[in-house]
């Protein structure tokens, strides 16, 4: 090997680690400001929660309850996740229900419904209701009490409403009638409601999680212990393609969203570089008037910058590897 | 303008956390105060509106249920965990909130152990659900220490080791996809909501 | 006895609770009302544990003017400002209570969390290495499931995100659900340990 050569490796060894960091900003600052189309593939432990959810629309017996156990630290990746879900049910008219366990997460819920909320006609109590803020202390107490009686478990919602009185509390009593329960956290908080929702109640239960938690919580998708998983900012990703390929279509045969299919996701493309909802079926372009908005598409235009930057970090694995055979290789040779 | 300013600022908060990443620095000390006393600083009226006058203040003077003036006062109790002599009288509220655990052995019995072990037997139909079965049976193997890891015992546990690392592959890609995702989430702030150059 | 008694209520209670999960009787239904009630109206007061905390342990360092203690001012200028904005103009959006969530705690813990990609890049580049052939397996699957998670991955070969699904689904499941399993066994464990008072560290040093 040329001295040179080892003299280049050396210094690639000792870079300085400021230089990478560099590298990692940009390898996620560029794709940000120049999007690009790619494919979002939808995996089955997030269209089995789409499913699942839809298999209730327009149907006021059933309710979807959507836990928020995080604070701002993990919103990047959840918060996509929350707008889309809260989107689902409102495009499709489904009943949703929030409540929240730490301080931080009070506002996040305003936000995502607020952000969600616009352009539809729902209303506070009526088609949707936020709990509020319960601590954690509490947690477990009203996770059961909610088995028996929801109204009597959370008592009053954010604005110090009664909760038993609420129009969107009619037919809606305890597990029974939810249609499922979704908890977002960047730990293990699902753990709970599936050891006691999901094996007291029998209530069916999925996991919004970052994707630090996902590898660990296989077990419990295998099990059907989680009917599904949103899986960081991916899931987020599938999720709002999902919203956008069904729950938002609109034609004369499907005037409110249309039914999910396997086929249909499987060919369908939404470019995210229009600014309006389009749908790439077999190198076809069909056009629709609804608008693209950004917040909508934020979880997908993320995971192209995410795209870049795993090939830049397997890049910088590949290259720190190769740097320290070669100087091991080099050290046996002086010996 | 209001908007701006206020952008402004998370902005400027934003960079001063992130100016930690060149070296430890007065900005980042700064912020780094002025997150831990906001933090804290926010969750008081929080709870003082969401839980202490619903489930403490409602209850005893506009509903004069008076018998969760007792709990109320076990709560206080806190307090005393500060002061030498009668630091023993702060374990009263805390004995309430582990008293629930009773429910846990049951619950974590049938969630993590019982429902896990049924869907670890299932009959050795396909290569992969007899892989799964290997492989729990390999780590449990592992991770029991009271035999020494030699010989045939040894092998077998050896087999453990790789199902193990792989799934620890498995975590650490996932756990590069979950740190990279936050930083977009904050560039995405920088760039749009900022500067907006993200439409 | 400032041991005895506490013990002998977590041992009580503990004990309905594990006769309430399996019978649905009335008394024990009864039971379960009447502690959600004195739950709830003893958990707000936990809050006060933080509070005094941070302002004792900042409050010494501004006395003896440690060294940095114009930061623990801060810190409680932070904490008493936030908190009187929440008692005197409400906690509602557009409240400056809220500003203060939104602008200034919101977007510094989202940061410093994100400062773990750069290390983690960081790491890649100089720590991650192939020094024994189970290091090489764990980067081999690292390496598939990071491209099997994103569109490049199916680009470059559609056998990437296939087995990068594999991988989830059969060693990796194996392996987290033997390491649930016995965490599931560890919880049981330590739970019954205090139910029977034999773990009583949650109690706090002292007699």
């Amino acid at each position: 090997m040329k001295k040179s050569t080892l003299k280049l490796l050396d210094k690639m060894q000792k870079v300085d680690r400021r230089i990478i960091y560099i590298i990692v900003a940009f390898s996620i600052i560029i794709p940000l400001l120049i999007p690009f189309n790619s494919k979002t593939y939808v995996t089955e432990p997030t269209s089995n929660i789409y499913q699942k959810v839809d298999s209730f629309a327009g149907d006021d017996t059933k309710a979807v309850l959507m836990s928020f156990t995080h604070n701002a630290s993990t919103m990047p990746e959840l918060f996509p996740m929350e707008v889309a879900l809260l989107r689902h049910c409102f495009e499709r008219d489904i009943k949703v229900l929030t409540i929240c366990w730490l301080p931080a997460a009070a506002p996040l819920v305003d936000y995502a419904i607020n952000q969600a909320k616009e352009g539809y006609d729902v209303q506070s109590g009526v088609d949707y209701c936020n709990f509020g803020y319960k601590p954690y202390a509490l947690r477990l107490p009203i996770m059961l009490g909610m088995g028996d009686d929801i109204a009597k478990a959370v008592e009053t919602d954010s604005q110090g409403r009664k909760i038993e009185n609420l129009e969107i509390m009619n037919n809606i009593k305890n597990y029974d009638d939810m249609n499922i329960i979704v908890d977002f956290a960047g730990n293990s908080s699902a753990i709970q409601w599936i050891m006691y929702a999901r094996a007291k109640f029998g209530a069916n239960i999925a996991a919004g999680i970052t994707a630090v938690m996902v590898a660990d919580n296989y077990p419990y998708l295998q099990t059907g212990q989680l009917l599904g998983m949103f899986r960081g900012l991916k899931g987020a990703a599938e999720y709002e393609k999902l919203v956008d390929v069904f729950a938002a279509y609109e034609s004369d045969k499907f005037p409110n969203g249309r039914p999910f299919s396997k086929e249909i996701i499987n060919d369908t493309w939404v470019p995210i570089t229009r600014d309006k909802v389009t749908y790439e079926v077999d190198g076809k372009m069909i056009e629709t008037d609804a608008d693209l908005q950004y917040k909508f598409k934020k979880a997908r235009i993320g995971m192209n910058a995410q795209s870049v930057a795993h090939v830049m970090i397997i890049v910088f694995i590949i290259l720190g590897n190769i740097g320290f055979f070669l100087t091991k290789k080099k050290k046996k040779k002086i010996v | 303008m209001f908007e701006t300013i206020s952008n402004f600022v998370a902005a400027f908060l934003t960079l001063c956390i992130f100016s930690f990443l060149y070296k430890d620095n007065p900005f980042y000390k700064f912020a780094e105060a002025l997150l831990v006393g906001v933090s804290m600083g926010y969750a008081i009226p929080l709870l003082f509106e969401n839980v202490f006058m619903p489930y403490v203040y409602t209850p005893i003077f506009l509903d004069h249920k008076f018998i969760i003036i007792i709990p109320a006062l076990i709560g206080s109790l806190y307090i005393f965990r500060f002061t030498k002599n009668l630091s023993w009288l702060a374990r009263y509220p805390i004995t309430f909130s582990m008293g629930i655990v009773g429910m846990g052995i049951p619950m974590s019995l049938h969630s993590s152990v019982l429902v896990q072990m049924r869907s670890a037997m299932l009959p050795l139909a396909s290569i992969n659900i007899t892989l799964i079965f290997i492989g729990t049976v390999t780590i449990l193997l592992y991770f029991f220490f009271s035999k020494a890891h030699k010989g045939i015992y040894g092998k077998v546990t050896n087999v453990g080791i790789w199902f193990m690392m792989i799934g620890f592959g498995a975590s650490f890609g996932y756990t590069v996809m979950a740190r990279i995702s936050l930083l977009i989430g904050r560039i995405q702030f920088l760039l749009g909501d900022w500067l907006g150059l993200i439409k | 006895m400032k041991r005895q008694i506490p013990l002998m209520i977590v041992v009580i209670l503990g004990s309905m609770f594990v006769v309430h999960t399996f019978v649905p009787h009335k008394i024990s239904a009864d039971f379960f009302d009447w502690f959600q009630d004195w739950i709830k109206a003893i958990s707000p007061f936990a809050i006060l544990l933080g509070v005094i905390s941070l302002s004792m342990v900042n409050g010494t360092k501004i006395k003896r003017k440690a060294p940095n203690w114009q930061y623990s001012v801060v810190t409680l200028i932070g904490l008493a400002f936030t908190a009187i904005a929440g008692f005197v103009w409400g906690t509602q959006t557009g409240t400056p209570y809220m500003w203060l969530f939104k602008n200034v705690q919101m977007p510094m813990g989202a940061t410093m969390f994100s400062l773990l990609a750069f290390y983690i890049a960081s790491a890649a580049y100089k720590a991650f290495r192939a020094r024994s052939t189970e290091a090489t397996v764990l980067l081999i699957a690292a390496v598939i499931v990071m491209l099997g998670q994103v569109s490049l991955g199916a680009m470059i070969s559609k056998w990437i995100p296939i087995t990068s699904k594999w991988i989830l689904n059969v060693p990796n499941l194996a392996a987290k659900r033997a390491i649930m399993i016995g965490v599931g066994l560890g919880m049981t464990a330590t739970s019954l340990k205090i139910l029977l008072g034999i773990e009583r560290t949650y109690l706090g040093g002292g007699k």
